[in-house]
């Protein structure tokens, strides 16, 4: 049996086991509501995950923006730079280690509890790893590239335009993708904690009333959400698959970060 | 390493930079006191909280939980991890599902963590688990696969038994690795608890934060604030430096 | 490959440019110590000749060439391209060829060819008729489309002097460009520049590690000592032209193979 052959069976019994296991009674209904059960609580309350969803989005759109956007730019300017990255890198990694959610408290008090939160938060959630993604793809730059420019006379603003910016391109989509789901992750993390509206804060206000099947209904939405997200980057990257080498080593480069290079992304 | 001692002196005077425009930015009352006090309250803050018996508890049972989760998730993590790495068939069917169940977010499932454990020290230390096991699993495996063909054909080649391929060739090879792996599994784990903590919880030092955040007490806030960090901080450039020393004894 | 007579040169009469470098040095300062990469070299290179550059690794070859191609300026002495300093690259007078292909992955080899024109602000369609001209000099006639992952590493070579040729330069400078080639590869590949070489007529700086290649392409191959770099000798090779395959075990090239050889073991 080929390796996708078993990989597709896994993944449906685990789907049915979801829907028998429950039915069977050797789950509780409680801890895990059946599959079908989940999706009809789920249509049956249309409206107000839609409404949920439209919030989210809207939260992780524009933290979307900050996140990758500043992040983007600083990792150019910090890969680019030698000075700042050797004085600034190591201290960036360290703050890594601090798990950032203890930061969600503080800008509740300074924003309120409504959407400016949620985004300060998940901007900041995402900025990081979008920064340091993008400044080792800057320092990957083949140096022949910009040398091979200059030598045909290409100004400071057409190697940057001309040769760095589209030679980093497979890096900031890798960026796009790690600080992306971060983006999703923290939106939906700060709207459980404290907030009035989203789909994290409809998981948390079922949970209180212990409803498991509404809140399985919320929790289906984020994760298709965040699979909707990727298949979004695969896409793109496919699409500017001639910016990578070509070589299958480069390809690769671009499925899997490295371990190293993610937040924790609870 | 001329530069070196340069640079260490340039980062502690950006670390010195930001907590003085810190103090002077809520001092001066460019920033309302009330919602950013100045570094120094919040220090002197954080020396008191310390002191406080309420809040070394916290600190203590937060400890407890993410050790338990840690002792836990890394050897289950780590067996797993191997037997995926050891058999490549085993591998390409569980990869992808691996980085799958990677890259959503765990906690969308904290809700399921109440509701099969209740509010409570087990599902601390389950939430904790479930956030670490995966990044050991999949750090584990890129460990067994740094170890080199050729490091492991020759030592059979010269008939090393299996215990000794084991001790002389897997563990140096994947040491650094396996450093780096108790390193990040720390990192998420930590988060883990503490969001957990965050989230339903009647203890804990997150859930202290949590609830110093819904009263509006700025300087306990930021002081845990700073606490937490400080010791995230303090634990990875400890492992970091291991990490370090044992590189140089590798190469 | 197309036969000789096939091949029109890019300009009815080829430009060649000459090369004068006068007591030129170089020095690095690192933080630790000042390094002397190349100490009081002179040469003189007239128009039209294939010269080679050999010498042990580090010895400053292709800092030589990147001083003559004006992308690094010397610390002392002059170098003049047709009489007049070179402050700063210029493609009108200086083409460069990489080691490795340094092309664009993300251009097609068409583009990557036209980049230097484009850069100039030159029309697209003049762009697309001179770089098609240069693609067909190579031999390259009808890959303009493929991007570089899709080309072979000689193909990828080929673009690159294409590219390097697109403005029609008298002087074309080449740093290894074949050292990423397997050795048949390289073989035909060196047979392909002396066409295109006697095609143009452009005066060649050519740098490479192989001895055989050396004396088989120059006219003239220069030798340069271990750091600091200095040169030891210089030979005029008496070969005719057009080289063959043959001459590579005659007398003649085993001699001259030799001579270049004993320099560059006293010196490493
Ligand atoms: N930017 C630099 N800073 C300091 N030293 C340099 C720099 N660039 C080159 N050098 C030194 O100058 C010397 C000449 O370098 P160069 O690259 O020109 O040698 P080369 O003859 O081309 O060598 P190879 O045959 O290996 O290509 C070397 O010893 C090198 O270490
Ligand atoms: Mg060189």
């Amino acid at each position: 049996m080929s390796s996708t052959t078993l990989r597709r069976l896994i993944v449906i019994s685990l789907i049915l086991l979801w829907e028998v296991l429950p039915r069977a009674g050797l789950i509780p209904e409680l801890f895990l509501p059946s599959l079908s059960s989940t999706l009809a609580a789920g249509w049956n309350e249309a409206g107000e995950y839609g409404h949920a969803l439209a919030v989210t989005l809207y939260e992780v759109a524009i933290s979307m923006v900050f996140a990758c956007g500043g992040g983007i730019l600083a990792g150019a300017i910090v890969g680019s730079l030698p000075g700042p990255r050797i004085l600034i890198m190591p201290m960036i990694s360290s703050l890594y280690a601090v798990p950032l959610v203890i930061l969600y408290p503080v800008f509740t008090v300074w924003l309120g509890i409504g959407s400016e939160s949620k985004i300060a938060f998940a901007s900041i959630y995402g900025f990081l790893p979008t920064m340091l993604a993008t400044a080792a793809g800057i320092q990957t730059i083949d140096p022949q590239l910009v040398l091979a420019a200059r030598s045909m006379g290409a100004t400071l603003s057409q190697r940057l335009i001309r040769v760095i910016i589209p030679a980093a391109i497979p890096t900031v989509l890798s960026g796009l993708r790690v600080g992306g789901a971060l983006v999703i992750v923290g939106v939906v993390v700060s709207e459980m904690l404290i907030s009035s509206a989203g789909i994290g804060y409809l998981i948390s206000r079922y949970r209180t009333i212990l409803d498991s099947q509404h809140v399985f209904a919320g929790v289906l939405l984020v994760l298709a959400m965040a699979i909707a997200f990727n298949a979004a980057i695969k896409w793109i990257e496919r699409k500017a698959s001639i910016w990578q080498t070509g070589t299958r080593a480069g390809q690769r480069a671009a499925e899997d970060i490295p371990v190293t290079a993610i937040q924790p992304a609870t | 390493m001329a530069g070196s001692l340069g640079i260490k002196v340039a980062r502690i005077v950006i670390v010195v930079a930001v907590f003085a425009a810190w103090e002077l930015l809520s001092r001066t009352g460019m920033v309302n006191p009330r919602l950013l006090p100045s570094a120094s309250d919040t220090l002197a803050t954080l020396w008191e909280l310390l002191q406080r018996s309420s809040v070394r508890n916290d600190l203590a049972v937060t400890a407890s939980e993410v050790l338990i989760a840690f002792i836990l998730a890394v050897p289950v993590g780590a067996v797993i991890g191997f037997a995926i790495a050891e058999n490549r068939y085993f591998a390409e069917v569980a990869k992808p599902l691996l980085f799958f169940a990677f890259s959503i977010p765990k906690s969308i499932f904290l809700p399921m963590f109440i509701l099969v454990f209740g509010v409570g020290f087990s599902q601390k230390v389950g939430f904790g688990f479930f956030s670490t096991i995966f990044i050991v699993i999949m750090s584990t495996t890129t460990a067994v696969e740094s170890v080199k063909v050729d490091h492991l054909t020759v030592a059979r080649s010269y008939g090393a038994t299996p215990l000794q391929t084991a001790w002389r060739v897997y563990l140096p090879s994947m040491l650094p690795v396996l450093l780096e792996a108790l390193r990040i599994s720390m990192i998420f784990n930590l988060t883990g608890v503490i969001l957990a903590e965050m989230y339903a919880s009647r203890d804990g030092i997150g859930h202290q934060i949590a609830t110093w955040g819904e009263n509006f007490q700025m300087k306990q806030l930021l002081a845990g604030v700073v606490m937490i960090a400080a010791i995230a901080m303090t634990f990875n450039e400890l492992v970091r430096s291991v990490e370090t020393r044992c590189s140089h004894w590798r190469t | 490959m197309q036969p000789l007579a096939n091949i029109t040169p890019l300009k009815p009469a080829p430009r060649a440019g000459a090369i004068k470098v006068g007591n030129v040095g170089q020095v690095f300062k690192t933080s630790t110590q000042d390094v002397v990469a190349l100490s009081d070299i002179s040469l003189e290179v007239k128009p039209g000749r294939f010269v080679v550059l050999v010498g042990p690794s580090g010895c400053g070859k292709s800092t030589l060439l990147m001083m003559m191609a004006g992308l690094r300026q010397q610390t002392s002495g002059t170098i003049l391209i047709n009489d007049a300093p070179i402050p700063e690259p210029d493609p009108n007078r200086v083409g460069v060829v990489f080691q490795e292909a340094s092309l664009f992955p993300w251009l097609t080899a068409e583009e990557n060819v036209e980049f230097p024109l484009a850069l100039r602000g030159v029309a697209k369609a003049e762009r697309r008729a001179k770089a098609e001209d240069a693609l067909k000099l190579v031999g390259l006639e009808g890959f303009g489309k493929r991007h570089p992952h899709e080309l072979s590493g000689g193909m990828k070579q080929r673009v690159s002097i294409a590219r390097g040729l697109v403005q029609d330069p008298p002087v074309l400078l080449m740093d290894e460009p074949f050292a990423a080639l397997d050795e048949q590869t390289r073989m035909t590949m060196g047979d392909e520049l002396l066409r295109i070489w006697a095609a143009t007529g452009k005066t060649v700086v050519f740098v490479t590690h192989s001895l055989t290649e050396a004396v088989y392409l120059a006219d003239e191959v220069i030798v340069m000592s271990a750091r600091p770099g200095r040169i030891v000798d210089q030979l005029t090779i008496p070969l005719p032209r057009p080289r063959t395959y043959e001459m590579l075990s005659g007398d003649t090239f085993g001699t001259l193979r030799d001579r270049i050889w004993r320099h560059i073991r006293k010196s490493a």
